[in-house]
């Protein structure tokens, strides 16, 4: 007995490794969208503050390019949240025109942010970098011109840092709960397959008294009982003929 | 990385148009005539600021109506020996003036081969300058100033909502009859009464304020929630004077559908910043100038978004201040007396 | 078959087992991952909601600065109401002033919130200048409480209320993912029971019964067969053994008698005369001896198709679902061509190849032997996926997805070959049961996992997968065995000729099974399935994930109903009428859009086009044995089966190109609708054709 056994519960085990694999991926990655969700939008409300001031100035006639109150406007607001590591207005050629840096005002931003924005279809846009994330906003006039961009630069570290966290509980809850499987799924099993197995056995056994002349101690049970039936009286049959011939030629001395 | 470097090329292509046309005018500045009807305001700041902007090299020759229609003829013939590369125009007045209404042209007196771009005209399809704002079909193009009436009355209900309103306009003047005829429409989709009041006439038919503030206080003993001031030229003169100080003495708020009507001492009102439009005149200007698309095919147009302004003074008068959503986006007036307090909503 | 039934009883059982145990990890994960949700996500919600609070205060003190009294500010509700409109998960808003009273609120109020807002350290909070903010929990939520300050002179405290079952609904939206993996775990389980057990189990079994069969026949001859060391292999050794010594008997029996006969006289040879007799009674009556060497074998190996060929089935149905997202991604605009169609484009070429493919690489995979064409095909596939994966822009996309439709159709192609050279007419039916069972399980475990890992890992990670499982493909492939059966007839098959195709294509009754109903059976599939579902369900802000369960819905159908179908529709009513009722029920389902836009009308539409698809699949094809036998007798059953299959693919081809039209025309809803009335249109054409005496089912005689 064995070899059958032991496959069921590979079986077993395989596909309970896939479910409990998948459902740990999904929640790991639920749980990671929804806390950068939360963070972005987090992020965005700063964002809209800002917005709302250049909107204003804007549409009391300043010019974009000369919003002089900008930068002190992007350095408080920045401090507001510490998770935001900085604010950059940029223009649509990618040129940083105010920042909470001013180092960086006159740099180009990456394309990549540019991308991000004109591939959104609403205003807000958001892009990763490995140890940063940015979430921005499109600035558009009073005649829905995009006039420029904000974007504000915000720690990966705080988003990253919580999916670790919950994704070791979540993998630890996995292997323990797929060890689970692995100790019960063959107990429970075994319940099943025993009735095969003794199925399996009951044929096996009669199978290994076919050639006693005795009848059988009865029917088993079993869903063979039919077939053994049928190997028995043929085998019987057989034999009762060779029997004859047998009898025949010791009947000649 | 090659992805970078293409999208790098992608965003250079699309750059390339405007800077090389830019960088071919930098040559010779674009040379513009314009004239305006009572001399400088904000729209022309505006147009100006548009310019420096974007780094486009203009030279614009300014001439002022004065609201004397007599020098016209004047600057027509200006225009026809400097031959500049495009004429600006301010309002219905001096836009008529230049270029004529669309049945009636007459090529020896108006400009048909120059480009004009009018500006801060209320109604251009009224008025016969353009048949369709889509598509002008003319050598003129530009900007018209009133916010569309729906999103006057929205406005007007997110300030405060109302069952009712009340206005007053000037019959001879199929601009306001118009409008007013816009917010009956309007009204029997968002479900509320309009009772629409003409202003009396005098013995020569011409229009008077006789009679005004008694309206004014009929319309509160209906129960109007809101006066509503159309477009209205004449109404515009007489509302400081008249018209706001009957509504103040009965205290019902008055809703401005234009910045001059806004100054005469409406709580609120949805308008169109002079220098927005200005600088949406200007826009439409470089399309014609640097991106050579012809005047004909350039929609006339009005801007996206438009400023509520709140008069806060008048707003405590009444006890009605702006609810607090509004201090997000509206222009926040408080009259020059008071101490600075920034119109531009700082925080 | 009593060894077939018992097998699937078993499976069932074990299968039914193995899920309990699975939904019990479930949810031991899931309530696992609710405390990780719980515990992390709050405080993350609290820090937003303190950030939104003071983007709140910061309007409020503008108000105030502006000299309007704190108690008489106007619409504060509906600041609110806009906060709760971007931030769902906040429940209730409320400003107090210094005594703790209710100035302004909306939302749910959580019960304790009045006397929690008189608490006097949550009074005391007015008076903090800083940036400040409490959480605490009250009733069912989570109140965050700020002060509003202005200057030093205290005003009030804004509180914002996070309703604690927020968490709740996020996992909620994880639970139908869950779902999804449950079902595919059944259908898992099931295909590896057979895969790691049972193609053993059976073909033991059923030697077993052939034995049994063989013996009750009176065939005692011995087989020199191996056999596997396991239960059944000892269980029919014993037989083996049982039988050899019968023979052993025989043999020493018949010895016995020839020698005595040899030396015997003719008075003893009269004596042994009865004895003769009997052993000519047993002659007559049994065999002994031993057998024919045995060519068989061949069900167990058969059985050894499925694995590879499920595995490389579910590569390419990992990509059903997000395949058209992915080419929008990469589109390159092309010149005449609108972006709709270009979409479609790839996954039109992938059918033209396969279609046009076939034919010629059934012949192919006949001269280069069954196991290498796989090999060949997997290969080729697999360097498509990773290709796919890899692809810089619809170009070399489409290059890409030239390859893996070339190993696609060599694979399935050659596998249906294996098939064919290893069945015989009576157990034909069962070997293609086998083949497209493991088809139909990918296309249920396929779609459904695909959207949910291209949400999660991205488009090109997922085609990696897809990549890796045609590697596994190739690895399952590679433990076929490398004999090939050579067919005795010996005539290869070849695909149809011009010809052939020309008069078959004006053959009126041909047509009519082809035209009216096969092809746009197989359009409305492809260009619904693969093309209007996945993009459309996109376009309105769901998710690939929910475009999988989609497809998963209509491939359930299918393996529900199809079994059921295809022997209703040998027993119960006329073939054609199943056409025709499928035909018109895949017709009406994309009308169900007319009714609303909802996604949840899009699972009624995939419903009824899988129920529509699964009654009409099976009969389909035994009509064109049934009505068409005049054309088979002309040109033959391959021939004209070869252009059977050769216009029903083509029309897979045209599904997507016939649908992306309709986009451009009527946009997606208006799409699904023409396409559905199309075959609507069909349907009932194909009723009208088949109604006269002609299509009556053929006499009992001609089968």
């Amino acid at each position: 007995m064995g070899t059958i056994r032991v496959r069921f519960i590979i079986v077993a085990l395989v596909v309970s490794f896939f479910a409990v694999g998948m459902a740990a991926f999904l929640n790991y990655f639920k749980y990671k969208s929804t806390i950068s969700g939360i963070v972005k939008s987090r992020v965005l409300v700063i964002g809209r503050n800002v917005e709302n001031s250049v909107q204003a100035s804007l549409s009391v006639g300043m010019q974009f390019m000369e919003l002089g109150t900008m930068n002190a406007l992007l350095s408080r607001e920045k401090a507001s949240d510490r998770l935001i590591h900085g604010i950059d207005v940029f223009d649509q050629t990618g040129q940083v025109l105010y920042s909470t840096e001013r180092a960086r005002v006159g740099e180009k931003v990456s394309n990549s942010w540019i991308e991000a924005a004109a591939r959104s279809k609403t205003t807000e846009w958001g892009t990763e970098a490995p140890d940063e994330y940015v979430a921005g906003i499109s600035l558009k006039n009073n005649f829905d011109l995009t006039v420029g961009y904000l974007a504000l630069r915000y720690s990966a570290e705080e988003v990253d840092r919580a999916a670790k966290v919950a994704g070791r509980e979540i993998l630890l809850a996995s292997i323990f709960s797929f060890l689970g499987i692995a100790l019960v799924a063959p107990l429970a099993l075994i319940v099943v397959i025993r009735r095969f197995e003794r199925d399996l056995r009951a044929l096996e056994a009669a199978a290994s008294h076919l050639e006693d002349r005795n009848e059988p101690a009865g029917p088993t049970g079993s869903a063979f009982d039919t077939a053994i039936g049928n190997l028995r009286s043929s085998l019987r049959e057989a034999n009762v003929a060779l029997d004859d011939l047998r009898a025949k030629l010791d009947s000649v001395p | 990385m090659i992805r970078a470097l293409l999208a790098l090329f992608i965003v250079s292509l699309t750059l390339v148009g405007d800077g090389d046309a830019r960088a071919q005018a930098s040559t010779r500045p674009y040379r513009i005539y314009a004239i305006t009807f009572r001399g400088m305001t904000d729209v022309e700041k505006g147009f100006q600021d548009y310019f420096a902007a974007r780094r486009i090299p203009v030279q614009i020759t300014w001439r002022d109506l004065n609201r004397e229609n007599s020098r016209m003829s004047g600057f027509l013939e200006e225009i026809k020996r400097t031959k500049p590369d495009l004429v600006y125009t301010w309002g219905t007045s001096v836009t008529l003036g230049v270029v004529g209404t669309y049945d009636q042209v007459d090529p020896a007196v108006n400009i048909t081969d120059i480009p004009v771009v009018f500006t801060l005209v209320a109604a251009p399809v009224l008025a016969k300058i353009v048949r369709d704002l889509k598509n002008p079909g003319r050598n003129v193009t530009g900007v018209f100033h009133v916010a569309p009436t729906e999103a006057q009355i929205r406005a007007m209900a997110s300030y405060r909502p109302f069952k009712s309103i009340g206005i007053l306009y000037t019959p001879t003047e199929q601009n306001s009859v118009v409008v007013v005829e816009e917010v009956r429409e309007v009204s029997k989709r968002l479900g509320f009464t309009v009772i629409a009041k003409p202003l009396r006439l005098d013995a020569n038919k011409k229009v008077t304020a006789e009679g005004a503030p008694e309206m004014v206080r009929e319309l509160k003993q209906q129960n109007v929630e809101w006066l509503y001031l159309p477009p209205d030229s004449y109404l515009g003169t007489i509302a400081q004077k008249v018209v706001i100080p009957a509504a103040m003495a009965v205290g019902l708020p008055a809703f401005a559908s234009t910045e001059q009507l806004m100054e005469t001492g409406a709580v609120a009102g949805l308008v169109s910043r002079y220098h927005s439009i200005g600088q949406f005149t200007a826009y439409k200007a470089e399309q014609i100038l640097v991106n050579k698309v012809p005047p004909a095919k350039i929609p006339v147009e009005t801007l996206t978004r438009f400023a509520l302004q709140v008069r806060m003074d008048i707003a405590e008068q009444l006890k009605l201040p702006p609810p607090l959503p509004m201090f997000n986006y509206a222009e926040l007036i408080v009259p020059k007396p008071e101490p600075a307090q920034p119109a531009a909503a700082q925080k | 078959m009593l060894e077939k039934n018992y097998l699937w009883r078993i499976y069932w059982r074990l299968a039914g087992v193995i899920m309990v145990c699975v939904v019990i990890a479930l949810a031991v994960v899931s309530f696992f991952s609710h405390r990780v949700f719980d515990r992390e996500l709050v405080p993350e919600t609290e820090q937003k909601a303190a950030t939104v609070g003071a983007s709140v205060r910061a309007l409020v003190l503008k108000a105030t600065s502006y000299g309007i009294d704190f108690s008489q500010l106007y619409g504060v509700e509906q600041t609110f109401a806009e906060v709760f409109e971007e931030n769902p998960e906040f429940a209730y808003m409320a400003i107090t002033n210094t005594e703790g009273n209710v100035l302004f609120a909306r939302g749910t109020e959580p019960i304790g919130a009045r006397s929690h807002f008189r608490n006097p350290v949550v009074l005391q909070i007015a008076h903090e200048t800083t940036e400040l903010s409490k959480a605490a929990r009250v009733g069912q939520q989570y109140i965050v409480s700020m002060p509003i300050n202005d200057d030093g002179k205290p005003l009030g405290v804004l509180h914002v209320g996070i309703d604690a079952a927020f968490v709740d609904h996020v996992l909620l939206e994880v639970l139908l993912d869950v779902v999804v993996v449950l079902v595919v775990s059944l259908f898992f389980t099931l295909e590896l029971l057979n895969f790691m057990a049972g193609a053993r189990l059976a073909s033991g079994l059923g030697e077993f019964a052939r034995q049994v069969d063989r013996m009750r026949s009176g065939d005692f001859t011995a087989t020199a067969r191996i056999r596997a060391n396991d239960e059944i292999g000892r269980l029919l050794r014993r037989i083996d053994s049982a039988i050899d010594h019968l023979n052993v008997r025989y043999e020493f029996l018949v010895g016995e008698l020839q020698d005595k006969l040899r030396t015997a006289t003719a008075q003893r040879r009269e004596a042994l005369k009865p004895a003769q007799d009997a052993l000519e009674g047993i002659s007559k009556r049994l065999r002994f001896g031993s057998a024919p060497e045995a060519t068989d074998g061949d069900e167990m190996n058969l059985n050894r198709i499925r694995a590879p060929l499920f595995a490389f089935i579910l590569a390419e149905e990992l990509t059903r679902s997000f395949l058209p997202s992915y080419v929008n991604q990469l589109i390159v605009a092309i010149p005449g061509i609108s972006p709709q169609v270009v979409i479609g484009l790839p996954i039109m070429l992938f059918m033209l190849i396969v279609a046009l493919g076939q034919p010629y690489l059934g012949s192919w995979s006949e001269r280069v032997g069954r196991r290498k064409a796989m090999l060949v095909g997997a290969i080729v596939a697999t360097i498509g996926f990773a290709g796919t994966a890899l692809a810089y822009n619809l170009y070399d996309l489409i290059l890409w997805r030239s390859l893996c439709a070339l190993g696609y159709a060599m694979v399935f192609v050659a596998a249906q070959g294996y098939v064919l050279d290893r069945t015989g007419h009576q157990n034909r039916a069962q070997g293609f049961a086998l083949f497209i069972g493991a088809i139909m399980v990918a296309t249920v475990c396929g779609p459904s996992i695909g959207g949910i890992l291209a949400d999660n890992i991205g488009y090109r990670l997922s085609f990696g997968v897809s990549a890796l499982m045609s590697l596994f493909s190739i690895l399952a492939i590679m433990r076929l065995p490398t004999t090939e059966v050579v067919l005795p007839t010996g005539k290869p098959t070849r695909g149809p000729r011009m010809r052939e195709i020309m008069a078959l294509i004006v053959n009126r009754r041909f047509m009519t099974l082809t035209g009216l109903a096969a092809m746009p059976a197989k359009v409305i599939l492809t260009g619904v399935c693969f093309y209007l579902v996945p993009l459309y369900i996109v376009s309105i802000g769901n998710t690939s994930a929910m475009a999988g369960r989609m497809l998963m819905v209509y491939a359930v159908m299918m393996v529900l109903i199809v079994p059921l179908s295809a022997s209703l529709s040998d027993a119960t009513m006329r073939r054609d009428r199943y056409v025709s009722v499928g035909l018109i029920i895949s017709g009406l389902s994309g009308l169900l859009l007319l009714l609303s836009d909802s996604f949840l009308v899009l699972f009624g539409v995939v419903f009824l086009l899988g129920l529509g698809q699964a009654l009409s699949i099976a009969a389909q094809s035994a009509l064109v044995a049934e009505h068409c036998q005049e054309e088979i007798r002309i040109y033959g059953n391959d021939a004209v089966y070869g252009v059977y299959r050769l216009l029903e693919r083509l029309g897979n081809a045209l599904g997507p190109l016939i649908a992306s039209l309709l986009v451009i025309l009527w946009g997606y809803q208006g799409s699904f609708v023409a396409l559905s009335a199309l075959v609507l249109f069909c349907g009932i054409a194909f009723t009208i054709a088949t109604h006269g005496s002609e299509w009556q089912p053929a006499a009992p005689a001609h089968s």
